[in-house]
């Protein structure tokens, strides 16, 4: 009983990391101003709290044929997550989306040149 | 048989294995129907589909079969990146600071799969997005840039990973 209860536990805690790690991915989505960054902060953010996610699950896996699932579903998920946003960014940058330069206008000084 | 015959049998029997392994795997069990509806699926998705999995050109077992020792330190090693990464993610996000920038490199992987699997494993871990895979070449959009010189981005921003993925696979 107490093994189960610390397992419980556990996975509380992983859950409340995936939860932290989504909200940043949420934050960073809007915060950063052009899609390359959002897509930085939304891609890694989410899939940290997917994996993360995984792991508690995992945790709380009551047999060896659940865990095995879970465990396909990670193989998944690191395949099919950066595929997806590396799609999106390929997309960006072939359309010629400029990248935000936080330091532009200390790199720039004096050239008056149209960013 | 002739060579050519002999390679397409090679790539459809470690298809068909593979698939019938995940089978497995998912299904976690051994009824004769769950075998069965697995062997089948597996043979005749195989079939179909095994000049798309492994091409006829990429002609060496270490292209796509990795080494599992190798590999499970490599996926430990992954986990602990993409850990780190969000952390550091997660402190840019608060404090809004980062430096991002487009930098090209090399990788000297020679297989597809192992450059697949790297161009995913940077897309993953230290705050970098794969935009472009040209053959060798890379473009990558880097989000804590420190350098622009392509040799020196290269190693900070491959580092250890291509190391390991060489060791996995050729």
């Amino acid at each position: 009983m107490t093994a189960m209860m610390i397992r419980e536990v556990l996975a509380a805690c992983i859950f409340a990391a995936a939860v932290l790690f989504g909200t940043a991915g949420v934050i960073g989505l809007f915060r950063f101003p052009d899609p390359y960054s959002r897509l930085q902060a939304s891609a890694l953010c989410g899939t940290t709290a997917v994996l993360t996610t995984c792991v508690g699950a995992l945790l709380l896996a009551p047999s060896w044929a659940v865990a095995s699932r879970v465990i396909v579903i990670i193989i998944f998920f690191l395949f099919s997550a950066p595929t997806g946003s590396h799609i999106v960014a390929r997309f960006a940058w072939n359309a010629g989306t400029p990248v935000w330069r936080p330091d532009r206008l200390r790199t720039l000084k004096g050239r008056r040149k149209a960013p | 048989m002739r060579p050519e015959g002999k390679w397409r049998l090679i790539r459809f029997s470690i298809t068909a294995l593979a698939m019938f392994a995940v089978w497995m795997l998912f299904v976690w069990s051994l009824d004769l129907f769950s075998l069965a509806a697995g062997a089948l699926g597996a043979l005749g998705i195989a079939s179909l589909t095994y000049d798309v999995f492994i091409a006829r050109h990429q002609a060496n077992l270490r292209f796509f079969l990795p080494r599992p020792v190798h590999l499970a330190i490599y996926l430990c090693l992954l986990f602990l990146l993409i850990y780190q990464a969000s952390f550091r993610m997660l402190a840019a996000v608060v404090t809004g600071r980062a430096s991002p920038r487009i930098v090209h490199f090399k990788t000297r992987l020679r297989s597809d799969f192992a450059r697949m699997v790297l161009a995913n494993s940077i897309t993953l871990t230290p705050g970098t997005v794969t935009l472009d895979l040209n053959d060798d070449h890379l473009t990558v959009h880097w989000f804590f840039c420190s350098t622009t010189h392509s040799t020196a981005a290269g190693n900070e921003v491959k580092g250890r990973l291509e190391a390991y993925v060489r060791k996995v696979w050729l």
